[in-house]
């Protein structure tokens, strides 16, 4: 099993559906009769990190973003998002948001991906040996290499030859394709179709083409390569999907447009009355309460009659699948199209055999267009501020505006507390002697190696460091069920929920400190050194906690560490015993979960701080949980709270 | 690339504060550009002997000195354990030539790992036992999971998140993810006399 790094999660305020909208838009009624429940409600209510619904509001602090006006919290779930440019993934070249109605959301430049494994396609010449190693550079065109050329993938070594796919130009190839159907025949567009048909030579034929087909069919097809070459029926009648679309549509406006057209193509269906418009409109009348009844439409007679010919959209059922049937016995299903590889074919790819994209076998499948990437700006779902607007241009990695969380509330790290397995005395982990064990240097026991099993019903230490980001100071207060929700519940004690985290700094004393430390050699001052990390007695003592604690040696209220612009609490857990489940419940019997035996805290974070004045304040928007401010002479209260949960680790089964 | 102090430490500190350790091999390091602050682990590769053969016309015409670089690598790049760098190469007018292999700043290569990329843009993190693939171009702000093989000219654009065999898009590094592809705190966590950590 993959060690668990400790991890923080927080709960954007968009999972909670009574701070989403506006205050007015809460019913005055039914929160009059449910105040006083709710508001016990409120008091008591715990956040249930394996609920279902909070893997949909659980977020890591890097994945979120901070609306300023509203002083909350947004997630990728709640910010709308606006698209900002267009780009190829391959060739990063950005596509004008009007050529993506006439050419579709992917590249029409040579950018194509393998049907079989995605890996990049690349040209090369069908004649020297189509070895990926040669591929595809630009000054490579410029080695005399003749065509025809192929699209080779550099990873599994696909080439479009296997699907019959060969190009004349090396440049060009996504019109090269657009006109070429599997087995190297051309596909026509829409307007050489329509010309083709008008041609008497075309027509002639078909018939005979028709002719050989029916002799044909009689036969056993079992050559693979015979399916998509032949003259056979797919010749006669194969539409492409815009075509067939077209054709159909053309027909029917033209049977609207005639109603007495009594040239009933399928008169059995004729006579049902459904293809007539009398009894389309005598329905339609029944749904629309009789008035728009059409009294003319009385008088009408005659049917629509349905598509008969390719011109008009017809298309015969392909039911022959003997050919498919065969290839299947010869390939197995090793050589099937993966339900994967489908889905990652363009539809509409314009190969009639299949004409919804639907190749059964992986020799159907065709090179992959590179579909289309974006960049985006995000917006706050409540106030509709910007708050995250990337540079548009594909090269540039600027932003022109992004408010991240990670800027404005506090981070949460864990590490495990290497306690010594025998405590010693009271005073060795009261004083400031005692090195904390930090990353790779901390060659500590038991519990605190990153990652290590939790003993069930021994109490673990972990320490979680709070840092501050912005340039006040601020007051934190936590609050954790005492016993973790689920099934297995874990005890759990926050030893000191209340604390002060000074202001972050400035940057250039952060910068001074760091020279010094550097310049000074090891010997200097300064908060790198874990031996000079400053370790106050706690700031705010909390008298509620002061009941018995099995670890004396950690003191109840108390920082554990504190620095510039972080403080450092140690939380306490008891892990429950996973091999007895417990007693009672409708799902008690249920053996072990998915995860079930990770260890995670729900944890209630308040922060509070005072700032200078905004402008147009909208915090109040977010009852209870938004900006709550008294105002005072320039400076305001500013409040934000939130649930996260702390994973901690798993607990030995 | 000349030590400067003599203490027998792990690694070698240079002037513009690489730390190169003992245990890593560099071959031809004449054409093996550092620029400065970037941590090599003991078991690292790097390929300076793999220079290009044939020269770019541009250069010839110009008559000017050949560029012999194989291998350049920006600041605080940071080359875990056992990873190798090695140009790609490939046949050029009838002739092989390899072609240098460029690294921006703030790229990490996670450890056991074998890149042959053509160009690795900044910020970028590698995990451990990837494969890049020759000729790839990696640009910035891209993260690559562990075990991941990036084919051959595979081209990955700014912010992506990509794992598999071959790779594939998995996500976009987020807002706030960006920061974290600062190595400078990592930096100072190896060499002769490391710093902790910072909280
Ligand atoms: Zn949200
Ligand atoms: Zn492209
Ligand atoms: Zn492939
Ligand atoms: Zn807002």
């Amino acid at each position: 099993m993959a060690a668990l790094t400790p991890y923080t999660f927080i709960q954007c305020p968009c999972s909670d559906s009574s701070t989403l909208g506006r205050p007015s838009d809460a019913n005055p009624a039914a929160n009059a009769t449910n105040d006083d429940d709710e508001e016990a409600d409120e008091d008591n209510r715990t956040f249930d990190p394996r609920a279902p619904r909070s893997n949909f509001s659980l977020y890591p602090l890097e994945y979120l973003l901070y609306c300023e006006d509203c002083h909350q919290i947004r997630c990728p779930r709640c910010v709308s998002e606006e698209i900002a440019s267009y780009y190829c993934p391959s060739c990063l070249f950005e596509v004008p948001s009007s050529n993506l109605k006439s050419e579709g959301n992917r590249c029409t430049r040579n950018c194509f991906q393998c049907p079989i494994c995605i890996g990049p396609l690349a040209v090369t010449s069908v004649e020297t040996k189509p070895d990926p190693s040669l591929l595809a550079a630009p000054d490579n065109a410029a080695a005399p290499h003749s065509g025809p050329y192929a699209l080779t993938c550099s990873y599994c070594h696909w080439t479009s030859t296997e699907a019959g796919l060969k190009f004349d130009r090396p440049n060009n190839i996504h019109a090269q394709l657009t006109k070429l159907r599997n087995g190297g025949l051309t596909r026509l567009t829409a307007r050489e179709r329509r010309e083709r048909r008008k041609d008497p030579a075309y027509r002639a034929h078909l018939a005979a083409a028709a002719a050989v087909a029916v002799a044909a069919a009689s036969e056993d097809v079992d050559d693979v390569e015979e399916r998509g070459r032949g003259p056979g029926i797919e010749e006669k009648e194969s539409l492409d999907v815009e075509t067939q679309f077209a054709n159909l549509k053309s027909f029917y406006q033209a049977q609207l447009a005639n109603p007495n057209s009594s040239d009933t193509g399928l008169t059995g269906l004729g006579d049902l009355g459904f293809s007539s418009p009398t009894s389309l409109s005598r329905i339609m009348s029944i749904y629309t309460g009789g008035s728009l009844r059409d009294k003319k439409a009385k008088s009408r007679v005659g049917a629509m009659r349905e598509a008969l010919d390719a011109d008009e959209g017809f298309q015969p059922a392909r039911l022959d699948e003997s050919a498919a049937i065969a290839a299947l016995q010869a390939h197995g299903f090793d050589g099937t199209s993966s339900t994967a590889q489908l889905a990652e074919q363009p539809v509409n790819i314009g190969e009639p055999a299949f004409p919804h994209g639907q190749a059964h076998f992986a020799s159907d499948l065709r090179p992959v267009p590179h579909l289309l990437r974006t960049k985006r700006s995000k917006r706050c779902p409540v106030c509709r501020h910007i708050i995250s607007k990337p540079e548009a241009k594909v090269q540039t990695t600027r932003f022109r505006i992004r408010l991240v969380a990670g800027s404005y509330i506090p981070s949460i790290a864990i590490r495990p507390l290497a306690l010594s397995p025998i405590p010693n005395t009271s005073s060795s982990f009261s004083s400031t002697s005692a090195p904390i064990p930090t990353s790779t240097s901390a060659s500590a026991s038991g519990p605190a190696i990153p990652g290590a099993l939790l003993e069930p019903l021994r109490p673990a230490h972990f320490v979680l460091t709070f840092k501050n980001p912005i340039f006040e100071s601020v007051k934190i207060t936590l609050g954790a069920p005492a016993h973790t929700p689920g099934r297995f519940s874990s005890k759990v004690t926050v030893l000191c929920p209340e604390f002060q985290i000074d202001a972050n700094t400035d940057v250039w004393d952060e910068a001074l400190k760091e020279g010094l430390a550097t310049t000074g050699g090891g010997a200097a001052s300064g908060e790198r050194d874990p031996r000079e990390r400053r370790r106050r007695r706690g700031g705010t003592e909390d008298g509620s906690q002061s009941g018995i604690n099995p670890t004396t040696q950690l003191e109840v209220g108390k920082i554990w560490e504190r620095g510039r612009n972080w403080v450092s609490i140690v939380v306490e857990v008891v892990p429950p015993s996973l091999s007895t489940l417990p007693s009672g419940g409708g799902d008690s019997g249920l053996p072990l979960q998915e995860d079930e035996d990770v260890l995670e805290i729900p944890l209630f974070v308040r922060v509070e701080w005072e700032a200078e004045m905004g402008g147009d304040e909208v915090g109040s928007v977010m009852p209870g949980v938004g900006g709550s401010k008294e105002k005072g002479e320039g400076r305001e209260k500013r409040e934000l709270a939130y649930w996260c949960v702390l994973g901690l680790g798993r607990i030995r089964r | 690339m000349s030590s400067r102090r003599a203490p027998r430490g792990e690694y070698i500190e240079t002037d513009t504060g690489n730390k190169v350790a003992r245990k890593a091999t560099l071959v031809g390091t004449q054409n093996i550009m550092l620029g400065g602050k970037t941590v090599i682990q003991p078991e690292v590769m790097i390929r300076g002997d793999l220079i290009r053969t044939a020269q770019a016309p541009s250069q010839a015409a110009a008559g000017a000195a050949p560029n012999n670089t194989a291998v350049s690598i920006g600041r605080y790049c940071f080359l875990s354990r056992g990873c190798c760098l090695r140009p790609p190469g490939r046949p050029y007018k009838g002739a092989f030539t390899f072609m240098p292999l460029r690294i921006g700043d703030h790229v990490f290569v996670g450890a056991s790992t074998v890149v042959q990329a053509a160009t690795i843009g900044s910020h970028v993190h590698i995990g451990s036992k990837v494969v890049v693939g020759e000729f790839a171009i990696i640009k910035d702000y891209v993260r690559i999971l562990d075990g991941t093989i990036v084919p051959p000219h595979m081209v990955i654009p700014s912010f992506s998140i990509v794992a598999g065999q071959p790779a594939r898009l998995i996500g976009e590094v987020p807002e706030g993810g960006i920061d974290a592809f600062e190595l400078r705190d990592l930096y100072k966590t190896v060499g002769n006399n490391p710093h902790p950590a910072p909280v």
